[in-house]
């Protein structure tokens, strides 16, 4: 099987994420759309890892789920005091910023 | 597996390590020193002393420099004139945002929450205000932001390039979020501003995990030579490029890809906006250069269309919503965004003369928004009892500002002024330059368009002066607004004016340095 | 072959789980979907020579980023559905169709594309992992130790409240309770009544009167509690003893009878609904 169809998996994984990120409006779902994308990215540059028969993608990979679970941490950690503020994550209902 | 200790260059690394590890140090003392007043101080001066320190480092290795620069880690991180230069203009957004942050009005209420886990309204927050609790880890969090941001405009490597995006970032989220007053606007615009950060960080991974499938290394210079080399690869070399450009023009607020700026701008603790505003788009441009210049020069003609576009698009969007906006923190945003454009015109076609006017640019509109938003802490809402309430940000309330405090208002126009470009202030100087190395390359109807939309964008600028200056005070509102006094805040809009004033008029011999810094050093592939 | 065949299992696991995304009304089915495209991901790093990758995955992203989500999925409140009213109409269908277009762009991208695949790779084993963690990649780990600092002193500022009043001892405790007009000792038990399983009857006072406050609270509000009086006409009327309160009182929990539901009388009214019933 090339590797190849992996990235091309990705790139499936990774439109799904950002449509749910586009869609979603509960800020939980779309934070889970950025995180859905970025382990297509990590899927991306495993399967190019694979290709160059390098390790290099693969730590990178490594680094980015690090950043990614310090990312989750800020994130969640602002849905959270947005919701103990409000008791609501919806991204619309408070239309108190408007364009 | 033999392991070989890598050989590090540790002298070129020195400011970062500096600015980074004062953070770190400045996070135990939260641990150590108890009482908040004195943890403030300590805060304060650590902060201080190390963004000082670190500003040495640079000038000490702009004036010992011999050659081009260093290389470190095989292509890792690039210490050169360019990188300098940004990183001389960080720190000094960061040491002037600093003060800000650390700003009290008279009656001693900070910026920033005295709590920042309470919600507003709350018998916590009630308590943690009658203890006087302060946020003061929003100091090392500022530090993190700036060594991140000076890392950003160093490194070189797409990999790398993530990890600094990420360390200036998430400190930026959090701060968003800490707002004393509005505490609902200032939770959403961080929600906002994390939700399209970390979607346009995504977006970014992507691209560069794409040139690396493409090229097999993500070292700018490594990917330069790959994608001359390369062949049958175009699909996903130029998809790669511009998901990595778009990524940047996120953090630059560029339309379209702007929608963060004015949530973020309105919702953040004034003094977090004037350091965001001056400091993520000086990163942002220093980064947007290193990877266009380096990595991704070969597609110059492929992805002029897309700095074409984005920057049209934000000069046009930015002006005209600005124009509407009664809210001038909200306009301040919509007009950075217009600026967004400015930045990326000087980039159409990437003429060398870019390199070093898009640094000068950048110190200057740096510059003229920490004294905007300085200026903005100052003028305060007086409640009914005349106690002294958040600050007066609707544009009808700054209407005779000129009668009640003449230096301030003459001040906040000549920021204003150096925004829309007005010869004789610095920000005249910056748009000469930036719109000079874009007709060098044959940007002309680029610049036409920047002039007009520069011309469009000095009738708010000057409509807000006018209000200042040539209206009166409403008949029932002499006392609806209070001129605050903040030594530090006033230090701030001081030394930034007088800036403005002394580029605008004798540019020369800082322009001089930074043509210097006009030099990229393209490192050996990794 | 089998190659292939893996490869179908994991695109399976992996995009068909993901749609949730889009299409699921709760957030915490989207959560345990995204769980199963973790694992997916993890197999497929197996897959592509990245053993050690794989483990990760699963360490980090199953057992750690998903719980964190659904951790906060529970605390900001399970049964919440998403509005799925749009304040802008048709956005969602033009981003959908933005999303879609992304993706048949990025696939034909990549589908033009042919690399060569290196023949014999290396493979991810923590020691090869490790070399090039800390050789050319050293900074990038160290400069990550500052982000890993900024998300846990983010997360504290964020969420934690430091105790603002000082911690009341036991004895402060019950001198404001008593201040406030509660009874200095205990809450008097429901059910005196020892012939009736009897959390929902008052009890008796030394007059004989019942005390409706040892009944709790929630029994009342759902309606579910009992008159003493009607107890007590039982007892006092001879003619209605014995039959079916003497069989209540007689069954203890040894009682075979009482967990062998075939041997129940059938004549005998379930005493549980039948009191409800006298109850209201």
């Amino acid at each position: 099987m090339d590797p190849i169809n992996f990235v091309i998996l990705a790139c499936v994984l990774f439109a799904i994420g950002a449509a749910a990120v586009l869609v979603r409006r509960n800020a939980i779902i779309a934070f889970m759309g950025v995180e859905l994308m970025l382990n297509a990215a990590n899927l991306a540059l495993v399967a190019f890892s694979r290709i160059h028969g390098q390790v290099d993608g693969q730590v990178m990979a490594f680094f980015v789920m690090v950043v990614a679970a310090a990312e989750v941490v800020v994130g969640l950690a602002i849905i959270i005091a947005v919701f103990r503020a409000r008791q609501t994550i919806s991204l619309d209902e408070p239309a108190e910023l408007k364009g | 597996m033999t392991f070989t200790t890598p050989a590090i260059e540790w002298a070129p690394t020195a400011p970062f390590i500096v600015v980074l590890g004062a953070a770190a140090l400045a996070i135990l003392v939260e641990a150590i020193v108890r009482t908040p007043a004195t943890r403030r101080l300590v805060q304060l001066i650590l902060s201080l002393v190390a963004l000082l320190a670190a500003l040495g480092l640079v000038i000490v290795q702009w004036a010992m420099l011999k050659g081009a620069g260093t290389v470190v880690l095989e292509g890792m991180l690039t210490v050169d004139r360019q990188s300098l230069a940004w990183q001389a203009v960080l720190l000094v957004s960061g040491l002037l945002g600093t003060l800000l942050f650390a700003a009290r009005t008279r009656a001693g209420e900070e910026a920033f929450a005295s709590l920042g886990a309470a919600s507003p309204g709350s018998t916590e927050e009630t308590l943690a205000r009658r203890k006087g609790l302060q946020v003061t880890e929003v100091f090392p969090l500022a530090l993190f932001a700036v060594g991140g941001m000076m890392l950003f405009t160093s490194v070189t490597d797409l990999i790398f390039l993530f990890v600094a995006l990420e360390v200036f970032s998430l400190p930026l989220y959090i701060l968003v979020a800490l707002a004393r007053r509005r505490r609902l606007l200032s939770h959403e615009g961080a929600l906002k501003y994390f939700l399209l950060g970390a979607f346009s960080s995504a977006v970014f991974l992507f691209g560069a995990a794409l040139l690396y499938g493409a090229t097999g290394t993500t070292a700018f210079a490594g990917v330069g030579t790959g994608i001359v080399g390369a062949s049958g690869l175009d699909p996903i070399i130029l998809t790669g490029a511009v998901f990595v450009v778009v990524g940047l023009l996120f953090k630059l607020g560029a339309v379209p890809f702007h929608s963060w700026t004015p949530d973020a701008y309105q919702g953040a603790p004034t003094p977090v906006t004037a350091f965001m505003g001056a400091a993520t788009k000086a990163a942002a441009a220093a980064a947007l250069i290193r990877v266009l210049y380096v990595a991704l020069h070969p597609l110059a003609w492929e992805l002029s269309w897309l700095i074409w576009v984005t920057a049209i698009a934000s000069m046009l969007l930015g002006t005209v919503v600005a124009l509407v906006q009664t809210e001038i923190k909200r306009m301040l945003a919509y007009s950075s965004i217009a600026h967004a454009g400015f930045i990326l015109v000087a980039l159409a076609g990437l003429p060398d003369q870019a390199v070093w006017a898009l640094p000068f640019y950048l110190f200057v509109y740096g510059l003229a928004t920490l004294g905007a938003f300085a200026v903005i802490t100052q003028v305060r809402e007086r409640g009914e009892d005349g106690t002294v309430l958040g600050e007066a940000t609707r544009l009808g309330q700054w209407a005779g500002l000129g009668r009640r405090s003449p230096w301030l208002a003459g001040a906040m126009a000549l920021f204003l002024l150096s925004f829309a470009g007005i010869p004789l202030t610095a920000g005249f100087v910056g748009k000469f330059v930036a719109f000079g190395a874009a007709i060098s390359e044959g940007g002309w109807p680029l610049v036409l368009i920047a002039v007009i939309a520069s011309a469009a964008a000095a009738f708010f600028y000057v409509r807000l002066v006018v209000l200042m200056f040539l209206t009166d005070v409403p008949e029932d509102q002499e006392d609806a607004i209070a001129i605050d006094y903040s030594p530090l805040a006033r230090v701030v809009v001081i030394v930034t004016a007088v800036a403005i004033v002394l580029l605008g008029v004798v540019p020369g011999p800082v322009l001089a340095a930074f043509e210097n810094a006009g030099v990229l050093l393209i490192g050996a592939a990794g | 072959m089998v190659d292939t065949v893996i490869f179908w299992v994991i695109a399976a696991i992996t995009v068909i789980p993901a749609f949730s995304l889009i299409f699921a009304r709760k957030a915490v089915y989207v959560a345990m979907s995204i769980v199963l495209v973790m694992v997916g991901l993890a197999a497929a790093y197996i897959t592509l020579d990245a053993p050690f990758l794989g483990v990760v995955q699963i360490v980090v992203y199953t057992g750690a980023v998903m719980m964190l989500f659904l951790f906060v999925l529970m605390l900001v409140g399970v049964d919440r559905r998403e509005d799925m009213k749009e304040t802008l109409t048709g956005q969602r269908w033009i981003a959908l169709f933005g999303a879609g277009g992304l993706g048949a762009f990025l696939i034909a991208m990549v589908a033009r594309v042919s690399l060569p695949v290196a023949e014999e790779p290396l493979v991810g084993e923590p020691d090869v992992i490790a070399g090039v963690l800390f050789e050319r990649y050293v900074l990038v780990m160290e400069v990550l130790g500052f982000l890993l600092i900024t998300a846990a002193v983010g997360a504290l500022v964020l969420t934690h409240v430091p105790r603002l009043k000082p911690r009341k001892t036991q004895l402060e405790v019950q001198r404001d309770r008593v201040r406030v007009g509660a009874d200095p000792v205990n809450k008097v038990f429901p059910g005196v009544y020892a012939r009736h399983n009897a959390l929902d009857v008052p009890a008796l006072d030394p007059q004989g009167e019942p005390i409706e406050q040892s009944v709790s609270r929630v029994l009342k509000v759902r309606n579910q509690t009992q008159e003493g009086a009607h107890f007590r006409a039982r007892l006092d009327d001879p003619s209605r003893a014995g039959g079916s309160d003497a069989e209540h009182s007689g069954r203890g929990l040894s009682d075979p009878e009482r967990l062998d539901p075939d041997r129940l009388d059938p004549d005998r009214p379930d005493p549980e609904g039948s009191d409800r019933e006298e109850g209201r």
